[in-house]
This record gives C-alpha cells, sequence and structure tokens, in this order.
C-alpha cells in the first residue's frame, strides 16, 4: 500500500526531468527560465498551445496579405482577443495603438531626440536601472552581442526628452524592455511606448502618479461592486489596494504573470485600452476568491495576493484570456470613466 | 521595511538576509512595492518577519508613505560611496516622522562598505547624524554580508520584546545591542 505514492512520486519524477530536458532552459524571448521552473506543466500546455498558435497563425497570414497596415475593426479585435502571433505583434501593436501612424508623421523625431543636450539627473536616472533591468535576460547582459542595453538605454532617454512631464519613471524601463524584445527595433519601441505612456494609461508615471492612483481606487469601487466579500475582508484588514497591486499597474504585469500571458494581455491593451488592466486583476481575484478568504491576518492577505499570480490558471494564456472576457462580467466604459473621475476628485480633496 | 534612495542596495540587504547570498547583476529595480517572509528564531521563538521593500525614487514616495502607517520598523539606508543618498537621510527622516507611527522601531544603516568606489561618507558622519536623531546606527555590505543578519535581527528583538513585554525579563536595549554586537568595515572580528 505504502509503495503507491512512492512509485507515483517517482514517475512524476522521471516525467519532469525528460520534460526539463525537452524544454529549452532559455526561452524565446531571452529570459532563463526560473529555478523552480514547471516544465512538465509547462510543456503539456504547450503542446496543446502549439495548435492554436498555428490555427491562429494560418489566419492571421490571410487577414494580413497584401495589407502592409492593420486599422482597428470588430474582425481585428476578434483575432487579437485571440492571440497575434510573434512574428505579427510589432506590426499589429503599430497599427492599432496609431504608433505607426505618429512615426510616419514625425520623420527623424526621434534620432534628434537622442543628439539633444545632455540632462544629467535624467541620465542618472536611466543609468541606475540599466543593470537591474532583466538581468535573467540572455540578451540584455553586458556580455551579449549585441547587447541590448545600450537600445533600452537610447529609448528610455529620447522618451525622457520627448516627455518632460514624465522623464524617467521606474517601471518604464521594463516596459520599454518588452517593447525592444518584440519589436526588435529602437525607433518602433520608443513609438509603442508613447502610444502606452502617453496615450492609452491615463498618467501612471508622472511625478504625481495621479492616475495611477485613480486606477487604484478604481479597482477598489469595481471589487467592491463585483467581488464584495474580497472589499470587505482588504477594508476588515486594513490593507489598501496599493500595497498588493501597485506594481500589476505600474509594469502591466511584467515579472508578475509568465511571458507569454503579458504579450497576451499587451495585444488587448494595444487595441482597448486601459479597462483591460481591470480585466485582468478583477479575473485573478474573482477566480481566487475563496483561496483569498481563507486570510486571516494583514500578512496573510499580502501572501495570498503574490501566490494568486502564480501557477497553471496564469501559464495557460489562451484560457487565461478568454477568462478575462467572461469571468469579470461587464465592464463598460461609461462605468470606468465615470468611476475614474469621482475617485479622482476624491484623491484631489485628500491632498 | 526598507526604505532610502535608489540604488542604495535595499533589496540586495534583503535577498542577503533572507537568502544568505549575494548575486551581483542579478538584481531587478524595485517598482512600487514588494515584500519577502523570513521566519526568525529570537531566543527560541519563532518570528515571522515580512519585509516589505520599496521603490526608491522619489515619485514613488507618495505612493509608498501610505504603507509607512503600518509598519512596525523602519531601516533607512544609504549608500556610503554616494553622498547624494546620504544627504537625503534628512528628507526621508522628515518623511517618516510624517506619516509613520511615532513609536516604529527605525535604524539608520549606511550600506556598500565592501564597496571599491571611493568612500564619500565616513562612518563618523553617520554615527553624527543617528547620534543627532538617537537613532541606531550601523554600516552594512550586503555583499559580504557584514552586520545584515545582526540589523534584522535586532530590530526582531526589538518586537518580539514590544509584542510580548514580559516585565521581568530585563528589557532589550536596542541601542546597546546593535553598538556591542556591531563590527566595524574594516574589522574582522570573528
Amino acid at each position: 500500500m505504502d509503495s503507491a505514492p512512492a512509485e507515483q512520486g517517482r514517475r512524476e519524477d522521471a516525467a519532469s526531468q525528460a520534460a526539463r530536458e525537452r524544454v529549452p532552459r532559455v526561452d524565446p524571448y531571452g529570459f532563463e527560465r526560473p529555478e523552480d521552473f514547471d516544465y512538465a506543466s509547462y510543456e503539456e500546455f504547450f503542446s496543446s498551445y502549439l495548435v492554436i498558435l498555428t490555427r491562429r497563425a494560418i489566419k492571421w497570414s490571410k487577414l494580413l496579405k497584401g495589407s502592409n497596415s492593420v486599422q482597428k475593426s470588430m474582425k481585428v479585435k476578434r483575432y487579437i482577443r485571440k492571440g497575434v502571433p510573434l512574428e505579427h505583434r510589432a506590426r499589429v501593436w503599430m497599427g492599432v495603438s496609431g504608433a505607426q501612424a505618429q512615426m510616419e508623421q514625425n520623420p527623424g523625431y526621434y534620432h534628434r531626440l537622442l543628439k539633444e543636450e545632455r540632462n544629467d539627473s535624467l541620465e542618472e536616472a536611466i543609468r541606475t536601472d540599466m543593470n537591474r533591468t532583466f538581468p535573467e535576460n540572455v540578451k540584455f547582459r553586458k556580455t551579449a552581442d549585441p547587447c541590448l542595453q545600450k537600445t533600452l538605454h537610447n529609448v528610455l532617454l529620447a522618451y525622457g526628452r520627448h516627455n518632460q512631464g514624465v522623464g524617467y519613471c521606474q517601471g518604464m524601463n521594463f516596459i520599454a524592455g518588452y517593447l525592444i524584445l518584440i519589436t526588435k527595433n529602437e525607433e518602433e519601441s520608443f513609438w509603442l511606448l508613447d502610444a502606452l505612456v502617453g496615450r492609452i494609461l491615463p498618467d501612471y508615471y508622472s511625478p504625481a502618479m495621479l492616475g495611477l492612483k485613480t486606477d487604484q481606487e478604481v479597482l477598489g469601487e469595481l471589487v467592491r461592486m463585483k467581488i464584495p466579500a474580497v472589499a470587505e475582508l482588504m477594508e476588515g484588514h486594513g490593507v489598501l489596494w496599493t500595497l498588493v497591486v501597485s506594481r500589476w499597474f505600474i509594469c502591466l504585469f511584467i515579472d508578475i504573470l509568465p511571458v507569454e500571458t503579458v504579450l497576451r494581455i499587451w495585444d488587448c491593451l494595444f487595441n482597448e485600452g486601459s479597462k483591460i488592466i481591470f480585466r485582468v486583476v478583477l479575473t485573478l481575484i474573482k477566480q481566487h476568491q475563496a483561496f483569498i478568504l481563507e486570510a486571516t491576518s494583514f500578512a496573510d492577505i499580502c501572501d495570498k495576493f503574490k501566490q494568486i499570480t502564480k501557477g497553471n490558471f496564469v501559464t495557460e494564456c489562451h484560457t487565461f484570456m478568454q477568462k478575462i472576457f467572461s469571468e469579470p462580467g461587464s465592464l463598460s466604459m461609461t462605468t470606468i470613466t465615470k468611476l475614474r473621475e469621482s475617485c479622482r476628485a476624491k484623491l484631489l480633496t485628500q491632498g | 521595511m526598507l526604505v532610502g534612495d535608489s540604488g542604495v542596495g535595499k533589496t540586495c540587504l534583503l535577498v542577503r538576509f533572507k537568502d544568505g547570498a549575494f548575486l551581483a547583476g542579478t538584481f531587478i529595480s524595485t517598482v512600487g512595492i514588494d515584500f519577502r517572509n523570513k521566519v526568525l528564531d529570537v531566543d527560541g521563538m519563532k518570528v515571522k518577519l515580512q519585509i516589505w521593500d520599496t521603490a526608491g525614487q522619489e515619485r514613488f514616495r507618495s505612493v509608498t508613505h501610505a504603507y509607512y502607517r503600518d509598519a512596525h520598523a523602519l531601516l533607512l539606508l544609504y549608500d556610503v560611496s554616494n553622498k547624494a543618498s546620504f544627504d537625503n537621510i534628512q528628507a526621508w527622516l522628515s518623511e517618516i516622522q510624517e506619516h509613520a507611527h511615532r513609536d516604529v522601531v527605525l535604524m539608520l544603516l549606511g550600506n556598500k562598505v565592501d564597496s571599491t568606489q571611493e568612500r564619500e561618507v565616513k562612518r563618523e558622519d553617520g554615527e553624527k547624524l543617528a547620534k543627532e536623531y538617537g537613532l541606531p546606527f550601523m554600516e552594512t555590505s550586503a555583499k559580504t554580508g557584514l552586520n545584515v543578519d545582526l540589523a534584522f535581527t535586532a530590530i526582531a528583538k526589538e518586537l518580539k520584546q514590544r509584542s510580548t513585554m514580559v516585565p521581568s525579563e530585563p528589557r532589550f536595549q536596542l541601542h546597546d545591542y546593535v553598538k556591542k554586537e556591531g563590527r566595524g568595515g574594516s574589522c574582522c572580528r570573528p
């Protein structure tokens, strides 16, 4: 009797060992997989996801055949929600976000920014983060050739000069880093960063961070409406939302969720706007409601919020993306806009 | 909770304490706020520490100071090879005075004493400032581990005493403990 679980354990060990040998240690984007990476369940997920990816790739190739730019449409929206293949991702993001149009209307602008006079404090702030942006990514290592640190430095410097109200805010290094990995193009990364920071996200990164604080309050209101038990738990223990979700918002889920899942979220973010962020957060909370409600202390709650961003539910990005459009229920832009207005007004009176 | 300017080594110090490791070039900049847990044995009692690590960039202060009110202890760091980070300590202290609990446990740490870069802040300057504000003070190195465990242990001892408050026990003296146990940067006492 006793030998059965042990036997099963050995079989699982052998299976995960085999998976470890088959799945590359570095992912397609250059990230080294973490020590505790679950190779066996990743392989199982990826074999079924590969079928979806192939099907989507064929559909996208047909859609994009003969056209250079991607315009927003209902069909494009449906396609994007099901995932943009890596080979088309840069083009689709550039098209739907308006970055492509901006780039074409402002030829040479990016390179002129790089030639501007030095601003020591901006450069210093960016330099502090150079070695601290994706050290686990082989393409960002100092020894890499070409080393993406230089590209990252340029994009952030140009952006700080372009949008002086924002300058450089920590978190933008990670976002720009992802953009560079996907576009493999410095100028496109700059314009996509501008689309996010300047248009899609409402004032997350300026020194007052008012848009960020507002959206965290908006989240609190949405949770109170949609998942009241969790809102009560948070209030009961005096846990502020910013405490558990500030990184999620600022880094747009980088380093919180798996890379592939983050990219799938960004597909929709570029096309549908910042509302997507709420969908993701609400889905994570709603899906794990019972688990979160087990918490009995302040520290417990914080632990739970860290744990719900791990595991198969977030790794299986295709199902996850389907969930974000069903699980939280309706979420109209009118509701969000209204909540943003009232939360912002409240924050401003609080000072 | 760890606070101080960007790049002074808050995350490194925390990882050194938690995992006993220093892996140069594997840290990412902390955005917003994050935490790690560590269970510590303090005089035979298990104390669970939830240690919050914060972003040092100035604009995050308005976001992070909301957390001060929940912190039982604050470790305020500067980098001994970066004068500006030391000059900013006063600003950090007024931030703390404004937002933290009045009886929060507070300690000043001058980090990176191992640094090969030239030292810009003398040990005496740190001591002087600490004395002025009545704070326990140590110089630390996340790289070599100098005084790292000691800093966290001292905090844990103080917190344990505050939460248990056994009158018969002699009162734990944070200042004396840190002074007695702390090691100098150049010293190599076992």
